[in-house]
């Protein structure tokens, strides 16, 4: 699973979906791997407006990362060197680290989700199925 | 014609080979593909979320020919598409914006973030929707592919009955069916439920051996 899924789900049961709690989900015991990828300076700053900012440091403190800027970088224009910095930063973060194996532990009801050969499984024990 | 995607080296005992059902889905987003290419989604970059994706053929082929710059997000409970979707996806697209995910339907995805759905479901009439094997070697995956329950609506109901938690206002829905499943009387009754919130359109129709496959389109109206 990329590092910018993440930013994207929450627990999978269903009385979870209300509480804030269940989102971001907790990463422990996580390997990561760097995979090369095509780098879209124009696609990555579109991207940024998506981007559920507070969760995405939390994550990434989780995997061990914490120089995250305080706030999402605003007024990004690629042609500026500095702000080619910050897209590079964010592209290897999002898109190039893979989470191969780990755990996700939703902080309302406790479960752990297995990422197992980089796919990360959401599916549910039957008495935990919606 | 646009290209169809390459599948690499698939073990079609374990996912699903893509059928007539997979091809009217990508020659119904050749025919839109400048309206999708040209619409203004409520995020600049559209989340395009494929449910149920197999071989991860219909996702390749948007990535590659319809939405380049949209980010995907594919589903599925078979632990082997999830492998082959993304093999499939990086072979003839861009990987960066691409993911997979297994999951049951879209259960863990945040609410209301979908722009662009699809889903060719199981939507065979079968006596019951065959119960998710225990481990991956398992023969029985294939199953989960086609049986949809008595009238091939169990699973596709409740995608519908989920549908406005799933998509983002103005975001869209591609929904396969074939003729048994009825699905003028499921439309007309998935308006009934929540009337003057959607469009839903018939975007394509063709008979495939003895099966009428059609495809709807399903759009979530602003309130
Ligand atoms: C008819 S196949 C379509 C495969 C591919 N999208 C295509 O068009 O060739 C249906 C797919 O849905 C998956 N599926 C069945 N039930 C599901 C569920 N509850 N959640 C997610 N995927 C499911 C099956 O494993 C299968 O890959
Ligand atoms: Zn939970």
């Amino acid at each position: 699973m990329k590092f910018l899924t993440t930013n994207f789900v929450r627990c999978a049961v269903k009385s979870c979906a209300a509480s804030s709690d269940s989102f971001p989900l907790v990463f422990s015991e996580c390997q990561l791997v760097q995979q090369e990828q095509d780098f879209d300076a124009e696609f990555l700053t579109s991207m940024l407006d998506r981007l559920d900012w507070p969760a995405l440091i939390k994550v990434a403190a989780d995997l061990g990362n914490n120089s995250i800027p305080q706030v999402k970088p605003e007024n990004i224009d690629p042609e500026d060197p500095e702000s080619e910095r910050i897209l590079r930063d964010l592209h290897s973060l999002l898109l190039e680290t893979q989470i191969t194996e780990g755990k996700m532990i939703c902080n309302h009801c406790q479960h752990v989700y297995y990422i197992k050969n980089s796919v990360a499984n959401f599916l549910l024990p039957p008495h935990l199925a919606n | 014609m646009l290209e169809t995607p390459i599948i690499p080296s698939a073990d079609y005992s374990k996912v699903y080979e893509p059928a007539e059902d997979s091809y009217l889905l990508l020659d119904l987003f050749e025919q839109i593909r400048c309206e999708l290419s040209s619409k203004r989604y409520a995020h600049s970059v559209p989340l395009v979320v494929e449910i149920g994706t197999g071989s991860g053929v219909v996702t390749a082929f948007l990535n590659k020919n319809i939405l380049p710059k949209a980010l995907y997000l594919a589903t599925d409970v078979n632990p082997h598409s999830c492998v082959i979707a993304a093999r499939t996806n990086s072979h003839n697209a861009t990987s960066y914006n691409m993911d997979v995910i297994r999951c049951d339907l879209t259960s863990p995805l945040l609410t209301e973030k979908v722009d662009i759905l699809i889903f060719n479901p199981p939507y065979v009439p079968a006596e019951k929707v065959p119960e998710i094997p225990k481990d991956d070697k398992d023969p029985r995956w294939l199953d989960l592919a086609l049986d949809g329950g008595p009238t091939g609506m169990d699973i596709t109901q409740r995608v519908l009955d989920s549908l406005h938690t799933i998509l983002a206002l103005k975001g869209e829905a591609y929904i396969l069916f074939c003729a048994r499943n009825q699905p003028d009387k499921v439309v007309e009754d998935f308006k009934k439920k929540s009337p003057g919130k959607w469009d839903v359109t018939m975007e394509i129709r063709r008979k495939a051996g003895w099966e009428m496959l059609s495809v709807y389109k399903f759009v979530r109206l602003c309130e």
